[in-house]
């Protein structure tokens, strides 16, 4: 007998047979462990680049424009754009004409009045009063 | 009876009950290769399952290239070099329980233990192992072990003599 003959022999004679059904149960199982353990994985790590990203972000906002005075950090209006600021100023202009109205009808003293109105610089209702006479 | 290739395409088009088809089909042959390898049955049935959720996977993408039956033969030789690795030191170790061989006058009619023709099957280099393995334990023509290897017929003989030649040094037979 020839040495490649006698490994072959030496590796042979326990063919035990398998319950198929069984296997399949095991492998269809084991199948499903698998795959909840990568799904679980996979959120744990979206989870934790998530808190990540999160907490970089907040970092860079709480961090953009805060200047420090007096123990107290204070946030610039740097990060507010100009055209936000006019279409304020806009939607405000009607607010201001009546508590305009409002200072001149309360007040007992016209000229009192106007005289404030001047002092602030506030034009309009001035100008519309020059107008109207 | 469907054709490996019928069963595998019902599969890639999500049908679960073609793949355990083709494990009533196939485990025979992937159970019986790995309780050559391995003495311990729960053993053999744990890396037969290996290599069929490997299947599970690889198959959706599998595109007939080759046989399903070599795509098989692959795979498993896959497995089996990688519990070689796996077990290299509890081989080891293992091998140190095992009795001295009693005194025989011609050590070539000695009988080795499976798990010490095994232990010096895994100290081969990787292509001579494989080679050595598909050979012994499947009886496979060196044809179609080149073609599971990806080697040629020639390079599978070369391999094949010269991983006897190590294993007969490691069993410490003298020619």
């Amino acid at each position: 007998m020839n040495f490649e003959s006698k490994i072959q022999q030496t590796i042979s004679g326990s063919d035990r047979t398998i319950d198929k059904e069984k296997f399949i149960n095991n492998l269809t199982e084991a199948r499903y462990k698998q795959k909840l353990k990568r799904s679980q994985a996979i959120s744990g790590i979206l989870a934790i680049c998530l808190i990540i990203i999160v907490g970089i972000a907040s970092y860079i906002e709480l961090d953009q424009g805060a200047i420090y005075s007096g123990g107290n950090f204070y946030f610039s209006d740097s990060n507010i754009s100009n055209s936000d600021f006019d279409e304020y100023n806009l939607n405000n202009d009607y607010f201001i004409d009546d508590l305009a109205i409002y200072i001149i009808e309360e007040e007992d003293d016209i000229w009192t009045a106007f005289s404030f109105l001047d002092e602030i610089e506030y034009d309009n209702f001035i100008n519309y009063m020059e107008e109207e006479s | 009876m469907k054709k490996d290739r019928e069963l595998i395409q019902e599969f890639q088009n999500g049908d679960e009950e073609a793949f355990n088809e083709l494990v009533r089909r196939y485990l025979d042959l992937v159970h019986g290769f790995f309780q050559k390898i391995t003495d311990d049955e729960m053993e053999a049935e744990d890396l037969a399952q290996n290599v069929f959720i490997k299947l599970f996977k690889s198959l959706k993408k599998f595109r007939f290239e080759s046989e399903f039956n070599t795509y098989l033969y692959r795979v498993n030789a896959n497995t089996a070099n990688t519990y070689f690795k796996r077990n290299k030191w509890r081989n080891i170790l293992h091998l140190d329980q095992t009795d001295e061989p009693s005194y025989v006058d011609n050590q070539q009619d000695r009988e080795w233990k499976k798990e010490e023709l095994w232990n010096a099957i895994s100290k081969l280099p990787k292509k001579q192992r494989l080679v050595v393995m598909m050979r012994i334990s499947e009886m496979l023509p060196f044809k179609d072990i080149g073609n599971i290897l990806h080697m040629s017929e020639g390079t599978a003989k070369v391999n094949f003599h010269h991983g006897i030649k190590r294993i007969k040094v490691l069993l410490g037979i003298v020619e």
